[in-house]
């Protein structure tokens, strides 16, 4: 059984040492964070429609620029709103978004602890 | 044309038979010595008239009768039988149609399958489920009749989306909607035992079997709608929290809760009133995706079809339901006199309530992640899409608490336990933590969370693993749920940490080549199917190892209506997926490529099919 557990392990750790993956460009990760506006629910990412390869070619472009992930999310937000990310940063429009599901969270914990007997008796 | 007519009066006649079974409900349930069994008949002849109409609609899809308005919308005749056929329920009207006839099965076995339980409860279990009926009946008739006729009748009809032509996607509606209005009983017969005042530890056995049903249909419609995701909408992904997707991730959710949460109430008349409400917010869910999805107000990649009289009818509905249900909670429903509902912290008790609240709280992220963008829509009209990134943020650091309960909950004992092999367990702890770092450390990836996920992950899987082997264990349902969850984690971590891609534009000759991986694009031919041209492409791709792949992905061109569709090829081997997908590049020659290294995708759809073994197991069992 020891010998069986062992193997396992050292199949494991021999198996995952070897995987190596290919390194994903930061456009691609740039793109699936924008929306294709043109599109039902696609990212820019995975959209092949005329407006999401317009897009991509312009996030290379930025990025060639020399613009940091950041700044082109900015750069995008300022020319067609919120509405082209994905990630809905912290502001006064989503801080109920954010902040709701924490505080439920918080809740459901308090009353889990309140019910909790933790004496030994 | 008589098929229509047909079908149009036999749901008239089964609204009446609604009505008919409502007025002998009541007199029975004055004079309950013992069920009518006119009820049972009535009920029978209720789905009797359901499935007749059903297969009016079926026959009339499949001779292509277009004086039918909904076949003329949805179906051509150059279009395969079998997609005639799917195409039944691939579209609004048939849908629903399909929905009132799970609805009407259901409550027919339910009071033929139902023993042991007062009458008292199972008439008005009925009288609840009549009133759901009634009310998708006067929707079917009223908004989205099935067989509204259209005269003069046209020579062709305007053909299903190409996309729905699909077999996972022919059986994925029938599959859902089994787990979605399994949950219509589970309402039901929750709200018939509150009045009644009979939520306790047998009522909980008796409905654990149907809240299992409704749960192994909803995982496994959920998987294949997943499935055709990943290999029909052609981006390699399998679930991108898009809205459509996120309503029915709810009621699972919801569902899942419920399904611990009675395993308590099993054993101890405790936690009542959290069982009601979980029963009620589950229908409740499903009525609110379907409210999302049908009334249009979702900017999603599954909307279909929409209107907005629709949404508005379902809208009410919905308020009305929850009008009703909190009205019978708040009127009838008594806390248990058992006041000891506090639990010592170590226990099976306390472990299943942590469950709860987790579950609760990824409910909370999945139920406001979909739904505030639109209100935010309605007060500020300000937009903002809240994506995948949102999600990832909310529910990943999550998790890892969540799966180390998953692995401990299980092996505690009821009200009070003490956590024995405590060695082994910290020893299988610091073996995860090592494999984990082995896998992560040869990414740039953030390090940190990602090893910290997968040992989690890791965590659940050999503890889990172990208590196969172990034979005391008695709990193989669980185990298997719980293991194919473990299996779920880690096959999508692991998948998203070594998923490649190579994106190009070929010709047909040409040749693409990195260090690792070369694609040459052979040659292309093309077909004439009965509905559609078809360009396939072939393409052979040697890899760094050496290994020769042809993959023959293909552009389908639907004449009926006018859509291009790519399809995938996809190669599936135990450990990865090779996936190609082309695509027109506009007024060239050229073929955008994209082709994907998807590690582990198999392993993704098994685990879930074992999770979903997991609950057949249990709803099979006999209660020990």
């Amino acid at each position: 059984m020891k010998i069986f557990k062992a193997f396992i392990i050292i199949f494991f750790l021999l198996f995952f040492n070897n995987l190596y993956a290919n390194e994903n460009s930061q456009r691609n990760e740039i793109t699936k964070n924008l929306r294709c506006l043109i599109c039902q629910g696609q990212s820019v990412y995975d959209s092949d429609s005329d407006f999401a390869n317009s897009m991509k070619i312009l996030v290379d472009k930025k990025l060639d620029q020399g613009l940091s992930e950041k700044e082109i999310y900015i750069y995008f937000k300022e020319k067609y709103g919120d509405w082209i990310l994905y990630d809905p940063g912290l502001n006064k429009n989503t801080y109920l978004l954010w902040l709701l599901p924490i505080l439920i969270f918080v809740f459901g914990g308090a009353i889990i602890f309140k019910r909790s007997i933790f004496k030994n008796n | 044309m008589i098929y229509s007519v047909v079908g149009h009066y036999s749901l008239i006649l089964g609204l009446c038979v609604a009505l008919i079974l409502i007025f002998f409900s009541i007199q029975n349930f004055k004079n309950s010595n013992q069920l009518d069994t006119k009820i049972l008949s009535f009920s029978f002849l209720q789905l009797f008239f359901v499935l007749i109409s059903f297969l009016a609609l079926i026959i009339s899809f499949v001779i292509s009768d277009f004086s039918n308005e909904t076949v003329f919308n949805n179906s051509h005749t150059t279009k395969p039988l079998f997609y005639k056929i799917s195409g039944t329920w691939g579209n609004h009207e048939g849908s629903l149609l399909l929905w009132l006839l799970v609805l009407t099965l259901f409550i027919f076995i339910f009071l033929l399958r139902t023993k042991n339980q007062p009458i008292k409860y199972k008439i008005l279990t009925l009288g609840f489920q009549q009133v759901i009926i009634i009310s998708f009946f006067l929707f079917l008739i009223q908004t989205s009749n099935p067989f509204n006729y259209l005269f003069p009748v046209p020579d062709e009809g305007l053909g299903l989306n190409p996309i729905l032509q699909d077999p996972a996607l022919a059986i994925h509606p029938p599959i859902l909607y089994l787990g979605y209005v399994g949950s219509s009983i589970i309402f039901s017969s929750a709200l018939a035992a509150t009045t009644l005042k009979m939520v306790s530890t047998s009522w909980a056995t008796h409905i654990k079997k149907w809240v299992l049903i409704s749960w192994i249909f909803l995982t496994l419609g959920i998987l294949l709608g997943s499935i055709w995701a990943y290999y029909e909408l052609g981006w390699g992904g399998f679930w991108f929290w898009d809205p459509v997707e996120n309503v029915s991730l709810m009621p699972w959710l919801a569902l899942t809760t419920l399904l611990h949460c009675i395993l308590v109430l099993e054993r101890k008349e405790i936690l009542t009133s959290w069982v009601i409400v979980l029963s009620i917010a589950t229908f409740t869910l499903s009525m609110c995706g379907t409210f999302l999805v049908r009334s249009g107000i979702l900017n999603s990649v599954h909307t279909f079809a929409n209107d907005p009289e629709r949404g508005l009818f379902i809208l009410i509905f919905l308020f009305a339901l929850i009008f009703l249900s909190l009205f019978i909670f708040f009127f009838f429903h008594q806390n248990s006199k058992n006041n000891s509902s506090n639990f010592f912290w170590l226990s099976k008790e306390t472990s299943i309530l942590v469950n709860n609240w987790f579950m609760m709280y990824f409910l909370s992220v999945v139920l406001i992640g979909t739904v505030y963008p639109i209100f935010l829509d309605v007060i500020s009209s300000q937009k903002i899409s809240v994506g995948p990134p949102f999600y990832h943020k909310l529910i990943a650091p999550f998790l890892i608490p969540f799966l180390f309960a998953m692995a401990i909950g299980p092996r505690l004992k009821w009200i009070r336990s003490d956590l024995k092999d405590k060695i082994y367990l910290i020893f299988l702890l610091i073996i995860s933590v090592l494999i984990s770092f082995f896998i992560v450390k040869n990414f740039n990836t953030n390090i940190l969370i990602n090893t910290i996920l997968i040992s989690s992950a890791l965590y659940l899987f050999f503890i889990t693993l172990r208590d196969f082997v172990n034979k005391k264990y008695k709990n193989f349902a669980q185990n298997t749920a719980h293991f194919g969850f473990s299996l779920l984690i880690l096959s999508i971590l692991l998948n998203n940490l070594f998923s490649s891609e190579i994106i190009t534009n070929l010709k047909v000759g040409e040749t693409y080549d990195n260090s690792k991986t070369k694609i040459f694009f052979e040659s292309i031919n093309q077909e004439k199917e009965k509905n559609y041209k078809s360009i396939i492409a072939n393409f052979n791709i040697t890899n760094s190892e050496g290994i020769n792949n042809n993959l023959s992905p293909e552009l389908r061109i639907y004449n009926q209506p006018n859509i291009t569709t790519s399809e995938a090829d996809i190669k599936t081997t135990l450990l990865k997926d090779k996936f190609i997908v082309i695509n027109l590049v506009q007024n060239q020659d050229y073929f955008n490529v994209r082709y994907q290294v998807k590690p582990f995708m198999l392993w993704i759809w098994l685990s879930v099919i074992m999770i979903s073994i997991g609950g057949l197991v249990s709803f099979l069992q006999k209660r020990i």
